[in-house]
């Protein structure tokens, strides 16, 4: 399989439009002056093609903030299994937000296996896009080395001046280079730009935290029920924007919502997190975490802790969201750096 | 049978009640289950029999007292409606000055006249079964407490706040058009609303139920509201919440 193509960035338009031919389209649009969100694409031109991270990740499309799970009617007893899902295409991906994908993918093929996410996952083609500088300063991609593209991907795009440099990462993806009759083959100069350009990047992202990649375990372990976080988590308001936004939260919460005539009802699942008062209250009212602070050391050691005890993976992007996106002003980094000060590795 | 449902006004401006009016089909679906016996004022609590009673309004004298305890021994159920009756609201705001200073620059020197009392949210004279928070009233949330009703289950109001449903619904945040928002420590359940429609949120619906409130001023703050602002903000809407958090602190 040829894994390298060009498209000549004047083509860009021609290419949407023949995936939309394909499939429904959804990518990166403006909302605000800081904002931008994953949306379904009929206008080509309101593609945003540089973006800061979208307000929330993509999980929205395989793990939707709302769905209905099972229908049923109360009369007959009977249940009825509810998936809702569509052929899509993402275009425009960070890399970043790739590792978000398989960090999820990793819990939800696990026994029991998430069906509903995996049926969508299934269904979604995935064309990622390189970024070639910093999104902004809560950026953390350099620690987490996610600002180069590892796997996770059907199509990736790489820009330069008047091309964009094509790597083909599944046969889906070839499939539709070679049915678009609008790519050509790399050539040598080509390889030599993405290898000048990748140097380059490794110039411009540089760890962001003062502890190297595999010392972040250590560093959660050390400071876990200790002093280290004093102050750090006072302006907390528990809003849950954190987790929400956050590209591997996928804590949710399962309610039933029936009809008026109280007959015909559906299970709905809802995203949830654990910065909210209720998450960790259980029967007779007894609140597991009931101090913010606490939830908020929960979250930390759920990135960076419990999840490469459990899959060998850290579960941080190093995407920015949630210091982005808190009003409190939070920052990932500067919480992680405060650390890595007040704990010896 | 059918339940009957009784509508009961006090001190408020009926904009709940009007939220009623528009619910469109929906309530048509409403009136297939229930039987409204009283509407409005149209007839007095004594009159026809009610299974449900909805309350709107706050308890702001002493014939409110009176009259609220009357409707609670003869309703099986009752339901505090919009933000007056859930936590005393906008009316409450009167709580943070001295009663004859407030009396007197409203009524002048009429205020003689007036018997008035501190705002009291329903459930801080009677037991309440069903909270539906808002000011107004978010349509779709009257229509779930009204389920639970139907069922005899509780409801649940959402123990998280305004910014889970904003962010779920992807809004660019108010903060981030360099506007601030009460959304952070306000109770969910009206899916973000006002954020959904371009306003910030005033934080109608109350407080979370363990709000950090002096958080919430220093963010308010590095934001740069002034201090006296940020503190009528939260009284709009919380004054009763907080007389009932500082009362919980002292116990
Ligand atoms: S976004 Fe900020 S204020 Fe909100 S829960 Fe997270 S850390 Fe706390
Ligand atoms: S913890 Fe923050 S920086 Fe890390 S993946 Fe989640 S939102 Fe992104
Ligand atoms: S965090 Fe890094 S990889 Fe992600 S969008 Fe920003 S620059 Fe790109
Ligand atoms: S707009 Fe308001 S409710 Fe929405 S996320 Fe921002 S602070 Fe929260
Ligand atoms: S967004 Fe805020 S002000 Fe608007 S209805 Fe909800 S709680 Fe009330």
């Amino acid at each position: 399989m040829q894994r390298y193509y060009v498209l000549n960035k004047n083509k860009l338009i021609n290419f949407l439009s023949f995936i939309q031919s394909r499939s429904k389209l959804a990518a990166p649009v403006k909302k605000g002056e800081k904002s931008y969100a994953f949306e379904y694409i009929t206008d080509l031109e309101k593609i945003a093609l540089h973006y800061l991270p979208t307000i929330l990740p993509v999980k929205k499309y395989f793990l939707p903030q709302r769905e209905t799970l099972i229908e049923f009617n109360k009369k007959t007893r009977k249940t009825t299994h509810v998936i809702e899902f569509e052929e899509l295409t993402l275009f425009g991906v960070h890399t970043c937000d790739l590792v978000g994908m398989q960090c999820l993918n990793a819990v939800m093929v696990e026994d029991p296996k998430d069906i509903n996410y995996l049926e969508r996952k299934n269904k979604l083609t995935v064309i990622a896009f390189e970024c070639n500088s910093y999104c902004d300063e809560h950026a953390t991609c350099g620690i987490m080395r996610t600002f180069i593209p590892s796997s996770g991907y059907d199509i990736l795009f790489t820009e330069f001046d008047t091309y964009f440099l094509i790597h083909i990462g599944t046969t889906k993806g070839s499939e539709i280079v070679n049915e678009s009759r609008l790519f050509d083959v790399a050539q040598k100069e080509h390889f030599d730009e993405l290898n000048k350009l990748r140097k380059r990047k490794e110039e411009i992202f540089k760890p962001e935290i003062n502890a190297s990649y595999d010392e972040l375990k250590k560093l959660m372990e050390r400071a876990c029920c200790t002093g280290a976080w004093e102050g750090i988590f006072d302006k907390c308001l528990s809003c849950g924007t954190c987790t929400n936004v956050c590209p591997t939260c996928y804590c949710f919460d399962i309610n039933d919502d029936i009809d008026l005539n109280l007959l015909n009802g559906c299970r709905m699942r809802t995203w949830d997190s654990c910065q909210n008062e209720g998450f960790a209250k259980v029967a007779g009212g007894e609140n597991f975490r009931e101090e913010r602070k606490n939830r908020q050391v929960h979250r930390y050691m759920r990135k960076f802790k419990y999840p490469v005890d459990k899959y060998n993976m850290y579960f941080c992007t190093g995407c920015g969201r949630c210091s982005r996106a808190c009003v409190a002003k939070i920052s990932l980094k500067e919480t992680m750096n405060l650390l890595s000060e007040r704990i010896k590795l | 049978m059918k339940p009957k449902v009784a509508f009961f006004d006090f001190a408020c401006c009926e904009g709940c009640q009007l939220q009623v009016a528009n619910f469109g089909e929906e309530l048509l679906d409403i009136l297939e289950v229930v039987d409204v016996v009283n509407f409005r004022e149209v007839m007095s609590e004594n009159g026809e029999d009610y299974d449900i009673a909805i309350i709107e309004g706050s308890i702001t004298n002493q014939h409110a007292v009176e009259r609220i305890k009357k409707i609670r021994e003869k309703a099986k159920i009752v339901i505090a409606y919009g933000a007056c009756a859930c936590t005393g609201g906008i009316n409450a705001m009167k709580n943070n000055f001295e009663m004859p200073e407030i009396m007197h620059y409203v009524y002048k020197d009429d205020a003689k006249y007036f018997d008035t009392i501190p705002t009291k949210a329903v459930d801080q004279v009677v037991k309440v079964d069903y909270y539906v928070h808002g000011c107004p009233v978010y349509p779709k949330e009257f229509v779930d407490v009204l389920k639970c009703v139907l069922q005899g289950v509780e409801y649940k109001v959402p123990e998280k706040s305004v910014c889970t449903e904003c962010k779920l619904n992807e809004n660019e945040c108010m903060f981030d058009k360099g506007l601030t928002c009460m959304g952070p420590i306000t109770k969910a359940g009206c899916n973000s609303w006002c954020i959904n429609n371009g306003n910030i949120c005033f934080g109608c619906r109350g407080f979370v139920e363990n709000p950090a409130k002096n958080a919430a001023i220093e963010v308010l703050k590095d934001h740069g509201l002034n201090p006296e602002l940020i503190i009528k903000k939260i009284n709009m809407y919380n004054t009763v919440l907080d007389e009932k958090l500082k009362k919980k602190g002292e116990e």
